[in-house]
Parts: structure tokens; C-alpha cells; sequence
């Protein structure tokens, strides 16, 4: 507790000379202190796991001769360092094999996330709370390399960037550097979701969209400054789509042999994907949200489970503007691994506001629950479009093949 | 009443009874009532920006900080939603006010009305923690109208939690506002605490508030700044409301700073957060920090449950074997619940 008073003084009397760097100090010590509490606890998965890491680290900093007795710290940062190692070295590989004597059919590219006892653990990957924050999660089945990254939010300098690009105001909570990625590693092509790509479709100009007490709002204006033309009385700010529509369905490059090739006719397989196989491989993430200053939420988040054979994939955007209306935007990725069958399907459903509340019960004291669930919502939104795709090798190449 | 008893159990995170609550809001309001709308203070003090129901910073912005009475505060609204423990963190500092009132401030944020604290999660918390049939949520928000509306430090700096009004040229027209009421939708109480700076370089000559494409509410320039603050001899203004991920920012050359004291926002944004210690009006610090260690826990799905008991002991020994449905080791194990979901 005395040390923790420490920086304070030092700020107050010897003025900001570490200027804030004692907090980091104290929470990389509190770091290390946990991560060794959490490795003493028996049958903590992941502890032991860390404490293995950290012995092999400091064994491996000794040999290098480099035992540098200067501070602690740069122990504990190389313990750090050793957990977000990627663990790929042949040698531990063989011992796990080794020890349930037989092979996975997937392989975790990631060392933060629990091992396999057995194939059919369920890989979480655990949010790493590290400075900065990093984590990215990975997993490989047969061909396909599936990859989420999560980061923080963008800094101010980034922000600033994006809105010179984007020339739109950026929404209030944007994981600018977050993003899921599935690569076909035999063919070369892939699909991205990413916040850039899917705010470089939103609408510029004016929306026509308000918020539910906009009209009031501006009459009562008007009134007070005795103007009765809007332009002229009340100047705008810039014009966008501050709801942050976007009809983004992800970003496709590599390969461009393969194209997506509509066929309405093709329904997800849901006897397959209600089926509980085991889960390979889950995350779940935002890529941006914003609050509409408290006039209700826009959000756009990827969910994604790799099974054995199959994975989905999940971007939905969602959208509630309180008192006006409701929009979801669902585009899902759905790959069967042994056909090489790749498949997009675009939702669009808008209700309004009214007509959504009324379907939800009011028999609890807090019946704007349930609006605040998007999938409560997706279950009720009439389906306005729909588009469904197959990837495709293209006609040209297959002659040429031929 | 125990002003003492109260502020040791609600340090250790634990909830007061609702009559208890009752008691310090009604209390409170007795001594706010008196209080100015723009209440003046003197340096030396420390700014607090957005909380938002993160109990656990919010005792690390006192360990880092200092604690009180020796550390003077203002803090800039947005006690409650968002984060698990608002009625922990506006219980706090309700009692802090009452037991120094000339030591602690607290403005009104956007936040602190009835109408946003129902869809944004303190409505919600508080029928949990309470039960269904609980007034503790109506004695908060009947308190929320009583909150004042900015602070004036060394009669130089302006501080509010949103931005600055079209009705509002001089700060008497502040003071002169009927504050003792929910926030409304339009007018300058709105306005204090909803609108933002805007740093347009391509129209930093614009003199006039912009209306927000949304259709209500205003953004506000430099000029617009530079007028008002001529006007009322002030130099600097201090406000929150808006997230930034270095904890604080600086618009217009630094005349508007926003101040935010939420680490890693909703327990997701990794961000980080500040405090503005200001030791004379010209010299101050921002004391950057990031979440407190507890958070962690809440995030961390890997940490099992025995070491949240070890951790949250105090906690769960009070509970004489009874389960404590309330405790941060019981509101943890629920924030893990998210596993992963068979969604189609």
C-alpha cells in the first residue's frame, strides 16, 4: 500500500518526473503476481501452462548468458514475452502428441488459449489483458487458416487518419485493428471482416434519418430565432449516415480464379449447424458500436465457430434507433471443409420501432430488455432482401485448366 | 446516522440496505439544494471524468489519486450504466459528498436522468441487486435532478460534462437555470451536458452551433469557444462525455480538454484513462492509469473459481455460509457466463 502511495507523492511534490510510469510499473507487478498465484493453483489449466512457459523462458535467459541483475522487472517482462511466444517449436508439439498418441485434425496457432486434452475441447481464446492489448487467436483445419484479431480501440492519431479517409466522423467505440480472416492456404483466396472496409460503406450525405424527438427539437429552435426556413435558420453540421449503415459483406481478395456466384436457392444446411459437435475454435467480437448519443446503439460484430468439419460465420450488423426503427444486417459465411463449399448469405431486415415493441412482452417490469438483444430482434424483423452466393471457380479458368 | 459505517462497507464494495439508501439521498438533497448551479472552487483539485459504474476504478482513481479529504475532487457525471457496479459507485460517492461536502463535487451527467438509465443498464442493476419491487432506482434519479451543472476552479476554469449552449452566452445564464428537474430534450440544460467540441480545420471561423445530423443536439467550434470564454474571462474548460483511448484530448490547441476516467470502457475498449490533477490553474498533471487488477477477474474466463474466493475472501467469509447473491465473487461468476453459443 506505502509503495502505491509513492507515485502520487513523487507527482505532487517532485513534480510528473516519470510522468505516469509508476502505474505501469505497479500493474505489471500485479501482473506477475497474479500469473504466479493463478500457476500455483492445482488444476489451473492454464496457470500450469504459464508457469511451464516461464520456467523454459528463464532457463533460456540464463543460458544466453544475459542474467542482467539490473531490476525484477525485466524478468517479469520476459516471462511476458514467453506467454505471448508462440509455443510452435517442434519440440513441445512432439510432446503433446506423444502423450495422447494420437494426431488432431486441427492445430491452435495460438499459444494463449488452453492446450488440447483431447479433440474434443473446446478452444476459448481468453482475452489477454496485456500493454498493449494483443491477442490473436488462430486455429488451421485441413486447408483453411482461420484468424480473429482483437485490439483496442484506435488511437487519437489513428482516428484522425480514418476520418481524413472516410471523410465521416468515426463511431464512438471503433476496434479499428480488430478483424477475422479465413484463408484457404491450398488456393490462396480469402475473406476478411474489418471495421475499415465495412464503415467505407456507409452512406455520405444526408440520411434522412433523425432521432424520435428531432421535429420537436428543431421547432422549438426555429421558434426562438423567428426563422421559418431550416437551411437558413439552423445551420447543419457535415451530413452522413450517423447510423452507421453499412451493407458490408466482407472483403475478398487473393485467388481471383474463384468468384461468387449467385443461387437464392441454396439454404444453409441447419440440420448441420444445429447438430452439437464440438466447438473448435469460438470467438466472438465488436467491430465497431456507437450510441448515437444515447439515442439508441449501431453495432457491428463478428461471431465465429469452427467445428470438425464446418464452420460459420457470423457479421450482423445492428441497429436500433429509439422510438423510430430497427435494422439487422446478417451476413454469414458458412464452409463445409471436405467439399470445399464456401457460401455467403446477406440479410437485410428493417422494422419500425412501434410494431417491434408491441411482439415484445410486457409482462416484466423491464420489457426494453429484449430490445436490446439482437437476436431477439433478428427473430422478429420481417426479411426485406436476401442474397445468397457460392463461391465459384471461375468459366475462364476452368477451360484453361481444361 | 453512521456516515462513518457507511463509507467502510460501501469502500469494501458491499451494498447498503434500501432505507439506508433512501436516508443518504434524502439527505443529500438537502444539502444540494443549497448549492448553486456553477459551483466555485480553488485549486488545488482533481478532475474525474466518466465512470460509468466501474466501482473498482473508481478506488483506484483514489489510490492513485489520493484519497479523501486530503485530495479535493470534482467529478464530471456519468456515475452509473454501463459497467456492473453504478449503484456501488454512485452510492460511494453520495456518501463521500455527504461526509465532506466542500471536498468532493459532483456535476450532472447525461447519464444521471431516468430516461437513459433505463435502457442503458442502471434501471436494470438496480431491480437486480434490489428486487423487482425495490424504489431504490426512483431515490437515485429523484437525487440525479438535484445534481449541479458545472464548476468554475479559480474563477478561470469552466468545468461541465458535455460542452456549451447557444443559449448560453454569460455564466449567470447558468445560474439562472431551473436545474431541479429531469434533463429535458432541448434548451440549455440539454445542452450542458450533451453537446460536443467540433475541430474543424477547414471552418474554425464558425461562429454559429451546428446541428448534429441526427436531428438534435450541437456541435461547437472554436470560435464559439474563444467567445464565451472572452466573455466570462475564462481560459480553460474541462468537460468528459466522450471516450478517447489516451484517458484525455485536447481540442482547439488545447482550450476544451476532455477528461476520461473509464480504463478499458464496458470492460472491452482498452482504453486507457486519466485523472487532471490541477495544482494552480497553469500547472497540473493528467495522471494516466489503467483498469484496476479486479477487473481482470471479471474478464479473464480462465481464472477459476477458487481463486476469485481467495481473491474476494473478506467477501465471502462475511457470508456466514449463506450465499451472497451480491457479492462481486457471485456478479464475476455471472459476467463469465458468456461461453460459447451454438448461434445460427
Amino acid at each position: 500500500m506505502s509503495d502505491k502511495r509513492q507515485p502520487q507523492n513523487n507527482a505532487k511534490t517532485g513534480r510528473p518526473t516519470g510522468s505516469g510510469i509508476p502505474i505501469i510499473q505497479i500493474n505489471q507487478a500485479r501482473e506477475m503476481f497474479q500469473n504466479t498465484v493463478s500457476a500455483r493453483i492445482p488444476g489451473n489449466a492454464r496457470g500450469r501452462d504459464r508457469e511451464t512457459q516461464g520456467s523454459v523462458m528463464s532457463s533460456a535467459t540464463t543460458s544466453r548468458s544475459v542474467p542482467n541483475s539490473s531490476a525484477s522487472f525485466q524478468h517479469s517482462q520476459s516471462i511476458k514475452m514467453a506467454t505471448n511466444m508462440p509455443k510452435t517449436s517442434s519440440n513441445s508439439s512432439q510432446v503433446h502428441n506423444h502423450k495422447h498418441n494420437h494426431t488432431h485434425p486441427h492445430k491452435s496457432n495460438n499459444p494463449n488459449n488452453p492446450n488440447c486434452d483431447h479433440c474434443g475441447t473446446v478452444i476459448v481464446p481468453s482475452p489477454v489483458a496485456s500493454i498493449p492489448a494483443k491477442d490473436d487467436p488462430s486455429v488451421t483445419i485441413s486447408d483453411w487458416t482461420i484468424t480473429t484479431s482483437k485490439r483496442p480501440i484506435l488511437s487519437s492519431d489513428e482516428i484522425d487518419d480514418w476520418t481524413e479517409k472516410l471523410k465521416l466522423p468515426i463511431p464512438e467505440m471503433i476496434f479499428g485493428n480488430s478483424k477475422v480472416e479465413l484463408i484457404n492456404t491450398k488456393t490462396n483466396w480469402s475473406i476478411q471482416f474489418n471495421p475499415f472496409e465495412a464503415l467505407s460503406h456507409v452512406k455520405l450525405g444526408d440520411s434522412g434519418l433523425r432521432v424520435s424527438y428531432s421535429e420537436k427539437w428543431i421547432n422549438s429552435k426555429l421558434k426562438t430565432s423567428q426563422v421559418t426556413n431550416t437551411e437558413e435558420g439552423l445551420q447543419f453540421g457535415k451530413h452522413w449516415d450517423w447510423s452507421y449503415t453499412t451493407l458490408y459483406n466482407g472483403t475478398v481478395s487473393g485467388n481471383s480464379d474463384y468468384e461468387f456466384v449467385v443461387n437464392n436457392d441454396f439454404e444453409l444446411p441447419i440440420e448441420k449447424l444445429t447438430r452439437r459437435d464440438p466447438i473448435l475454435f469460438y470467438d466472438d467480437f465488436i467491430l465497431f458500436e456507437d450510441e448515437l448519443a444515447d439515442n439508441g446503439i449501431s453495432m457491428l460484430s463478428i461471431k465465429l465457430r469452427v467445428m470438425a468439419e464446418r464452420l460459420l460465420l457470423l457479421c450482423r450488423f445492428f441497429l436500433r434507433v429509439d422510438e423510430v426503427l430497427f435494422k439487422v444486417i446478417d451476413t454469414r459465411i458458412y464452409v463445409e471443409f471436405d467439399e470445399d463449399l464456401v457460401v455467403r448469405e446477406w440479410k437485410y431486415m428493417e422494422d419500425d420501432y412501434k410494431t417491434v415493441l408491441k411482439k415484445c412482452r410486457m409482462n416484466s417490469n423491464d420489457p426494453k430488455k429484449s430490445l436490446r438483444d439482437s437476436n431477439w430482434v433478428a427473430s422478429v424483423l420481417p426479411l426485406k432482401e436476401r442474397i445468397c452466393e457460392v463461391l465459384t471457380i471461375k468459366e475462364e479458368t476452368k477451360k484453361t485448366t481444361e | 446516522m453512521e456516515l462513518d459505517w457507511c463509507l467502510e462497507q460501501l469502500y469494501e464494495g458491499k451494498l447498503l440496505p434500501a432505507e439506508t439508501i433512501r436516508a443518504l439521498c434524502f439527505k443529500l438533497k438537502e444539502l444540494l439544494v443549497r448549492e448553486s448551479n456553477v459551483v466555485h472552487i480553488s485549486t488545488p483539485v482533481t478532475v474525474v471524468g466518466d465512470i460509468h459504474g466501474q466501482f473498482h476504478d473508481l478506488l483506484e482513481i483514489f489510490h492513485i489519486g489520493g484519497p479523501l479529504p486530503s485530495t479535493n475532487y470534482v467529478f464530471l457525471g456519468d456515475y452509473v450504466d454501463r459497467g456492473l457496479y453504478s449503484v456501488e459507485t454512485i452510492t460511494l460517492l453520495i456518501a463521500l459528498k455527504l461526509r465532506y461536502p466542500s471536498r468532493i463535487h459532483l456535476i450532472r451527467g447525461n447519464h444521471e436522468s431516468r430516461q437513459i438509465t433505463q435502457s442503458y443498464g442502471f434501471y436494470t442493476e438496480c431491480l437486480n441487486k434490489f428486487g423487482e419491487g425495490s424504489q431504490v432506482w426512483q431515490y437515485f434519479t429523484d437525487l440525479f435532478d438535484y445534481l449541479i451543472l458545472a464548476c468554475i476552479i479559480d474563477d478561470t476554469i469552466f468545468c461541465v460534462h458535455g460542452g456549451l449552449s447557444p443559449n448560453i452566452q454569460t455564466i449567470d445564464q447558468i445560474r439562472i437555470i431551473d436545474r431541479i428537474r429531469e434533463i429535458p430534450h432541448d434548451g440549455a440544460m440539454a445542452d450542458l451536458v450533451w453537446s460536443d467540441p467540433e475541430d474543424d480545420r477547414n471552418d474554425i471561423t464558425s461562429s454559429q452551433f451546428k446541428v448534429s445530423p441526427r436531428g438534435a443536439g450541437y456541435t461547437f467550434g472554436k470560435a464559439i469557444v474563444d467567445k464565451f470564454f472572452s466573455i466570462n474571462g475564462v481560459t480553460k474548460m474541462l468537460r468528459a462525455h466522450q471516450l478517447c483511448n489516451e484517458g484525455y484530448q485536447d481540442y482547439f490547441g488545447g482550450k476544451v480538454t476532455t477528461v476520461w476516467s473509464a480504463p478499458n470502457y464496458c470492460y472491452r475498449c482498452g482504453n486507457k484513462a486519466s485523472i487532471l490533477e490541477l495544482y494552480t490553474p497553469t500547472d497540473f498533471y493528467f495522471n494516466v492509469f489503467d483498469e484496476a487488477p479486479e477487473n481482470k477477474l471479471l474478464t479473464d474466463p480462465m481464472l477459476n473459481d477458487k481463486t476469485l474466493h481467495s481473491f474476494f475472501e473478506e467477501e465471502y467469509d462475511t457470508g456466514n455460509g449463506q450465499y451472497d447473491v451480491f457479492s462481486d465473487e457471485h456478479q464475476a461468476k455471472h459476467a463469465l457466463k458468456r461461453q460459447v453459443d451454438y448461434f445460427l
